[in-house]
């Protein structure tokens, strides 16, 4: 995409036919690079400001409202904040390690979003594989989790991170099935291939969660799981403030810190996104097609049904912190084994023999054939 | 476990979720919730009974030091002296809000109910001398000076007064009395107009401040 991007531009701008080709097309990425990864930190700073303001009103107080009109330049001011405190290294930590796991962590969660379908053509990257892609950078953060849990040389620090190390492996098994029956349908990895395979003209039944009664659990079982990927109450276990302090990043100041915080919110748009493409239609709404529109138009469109969908499951995420408190370490593992393991590979047998049965048929189109 | 509970389960914990969801969605949503008050700009309004700090009206006290002597960590500290026309005069009073536990015992005793509780609360200094209200602002070493001047000058004319009398009518005195004695005796009395000559011998002092 990003070379056929490079020839057209060529083809418009002829005093650029001098230049290598491969230069300009990693220029083109590296800008596409910097467009998602603003996108990303500003979508970060702005959510954790939402998330303050959801927890104020949750809990009838009114939450930052100083900086700025309504307290919205909050975030700028942690960040300043943030970048100006001493960044304290403990005296016998793994200096290495130390300084690498906030990185991990950044990258895990923020180079998810390369696959992301923002809109009809608004996609930094569509992998063929893309569903496996964010399965397998995703994993970083785990990584990234668990060298600073050891490398802090503290002992809150290492039960945080040998605990999230145990409900991420856990629970990236339920999360993979239950995306599963959404590449089933679709019949690719491609995460903008399941968005399109959800159009049609059925709007809102063209959906994945209303393919079947399968997917439909599927979506609430991927919920589930995914929140307990991001380590959001109530699967905090990793953190856990009341009782490991702060759990991995216990040791952790300054802008390093704020790699570690950044994350959690990139996670938490990339596990919505996925959710979104996968069972709510991505950039799909009811009776208009973003495909059909003039390209700019029909971009926009899409990126605002995307980012509201996918927003609004963020939101819903918030809304679930404010509201649960957080599991026990055998409850979060009894959830994970006994309860959304089976049930995912009971939806994906479930979604596969109908899919057999009714030739890929789901209900809302074999409603729609009884009426010819 | 039976396939009933298992499924039993899961129902409660999506009943259960659903439920709390609810009522932390009507919080969130309801304006009415938000009990915060943004204190700078609003605040509450105490109540009728609240025992802020503490005001003396100076003008009602009578330096009865009922208020020094209740006091059970002695934050109070006056001194008095008494003025030409017999009456306490206050020198200084002086409450030591730092140390006062807002019990109100003071305001109790008070006779005159000059002593009351304000409904202030907001004080903050980097000082603890700071801390020390001032009922009387000018200097006590000022004020017992005037007080001092006043009884002398009410003496010297009470003195005045009676040495015209007696030159007025010494014989008939001197008939009534027969006593030149008793004439002796009246003039190493005190001057009647009372109070101390030295002026300002009367200071009641707390043994907390000397100690201070
Ligand atoms: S309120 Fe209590 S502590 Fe304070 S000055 Fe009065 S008697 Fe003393
Ligand atoms: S008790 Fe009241 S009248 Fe007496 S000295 Fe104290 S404030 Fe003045």
């Amino acid at each position: 995409m990003m070379e056929s991007l490079a020839i057209s531009l060529v083809n418009a701008v002829p005093v650029l036919s001098g230049v290598p080709l491969w230069t300009i097309t990693l220029l083109i990425m590296v800008m596409v690079a910097a467009v998602v990864l603003t996108f990303a930190l500003t979508y970060s700073g702005l959510a954790t400001y939402v998330e303050r303001k959801v927890a104020g009103d949750i809990q009838a107080r009114v939450g930052p409202n100083r900086v700025g009109p309504v307290g919205i330049l909050q975030f700028l001011a942690d960040g300043i904040k943030l970048l100006l405190k001493e960044d304290i290294i403990p005296a016998k930590a793994d200096r290495f390690l130390f300084v690498l796991a906030p990185y991990l962590v950044f990258v895990g969660s923020f180079a998810a979003f390369v696959v992301v379908p923002f809109g009809v053509g608004l996609i930094a990257s569509d992998l063929n594989i893309g569903i496996y892609y964010v399965m397998a950078i995703t994993s970083l953060v785990v990584v990234g989790v668990m060298l600073a849990g050891w490398s802090s040389n503290n002992k809150w620090a290492l039960l945080g991170g040998m605990r999230a190390a145990a409900q991420i492996v856990s629970y990236e098994i339920p999360v993979g099935m239950a995306l599963l029956p959404a590449v089933l349908i679709a019949g690719s990895l491609s995460l903008q291939d399941i968005v399109r395979s959800q159009g049609g003209l059925f709007g809102i039944f063209g959906w994945n969660l209303f393919h079947n009664p399968f997917t439909f659990l599927s979506f609430f079982l991927y919920y589930v799981a995914a929140l307990a990927e991001t380590n959001r109450t109530p699967f905090d276990i990793p953190e856990a403030e009341s009782e490991l302090v702060s759990g991995y990043h216990v040791e952790y100041s300054g802008i390093r810190f704020a790699f570690f915080f950044l994350a959690e919110y990139g996670d938490m748009f990339v596990v919505s996104a996925l959710a979104t493409a996968c069972f709510l239609g991505g950039w799909h709404v009811p009776f208009l097609d973003a495909e059909a529109l003039p390209a700019l138009w029909g971009n926009l469109f899409s990126l605002g049904v995307f980012l509201g969908k996918t927003l609004s499951l963020v939101v819903l995420m918030m809304w679930i912190r404010w509201t649960l408190p957080r599991l026990r370490v055998d409850q979060l593992m009894r959830v994970a084994w006994k309860y959304l393991v089976p049930l995912t590979f009971f939806n994906l047998l479930g979604v596969s023999l109908w899919l057999l049965l009714f030739h890929g048929k789901g209900i809302p189109q074999m409603i729609a054939s009884l009426f010819g | 476990m039976g396939l009933k509970d298992y499924l039993y389960d899961i129902w409660e914990a999506v009943a259960t979720t659903a439920k709390g969801m609810r009522i932390t969605a009507r919080y969130g949503v309801d304006p009415r919730e938000t009990i915060t008050l943004q204190y700078p700009e609003e605040r509450w309004e105490p109540s009728e009974r609240f025992r802020g700090f503490l005001y003396n009206d100076i003008k009602t006290c009578t330096s009865c030091t009922m208020c020094v002597r209740v006091c059970p960590v002695d934050c109070i500290s006056l001194e008095s002296v008494r003025g030409a026309d017999k009456k306490m005069v206050l020198a200084s009073y002086d409450i030591d809000i730092g140390r006062c536990m807002y019990c109100g015992l003071c305001v109790e005793v008070c006779p005159p109910k000059s002593l009351k509780h304000t409904s202030g609360y907001e004080k903050a200094s980097v000082d603890r001398g700071e801390l020390i209200l001032h009922f009387i602002h000018e200097d006590a070493g000022e004020i017992k000076a005037r007080v001092a001047k006043q009884v002398a000058e009410a003496a010297a004319k009470a003195e005045a007064e009676k040495a015209k009398a007696e030159s007025e009518k010494p014989e008939a005195e001197m008939a009534k009395d027969g006593d030149p004695d008793s004439r002796a005796a009246q003039k190493d009395a005190p001057p009647p107009a009372g109070g101390n000559p030295e002026g300002g011998g009367a200071a009641e002092k707390k043994p907390g401040e000397e100690k201070e």
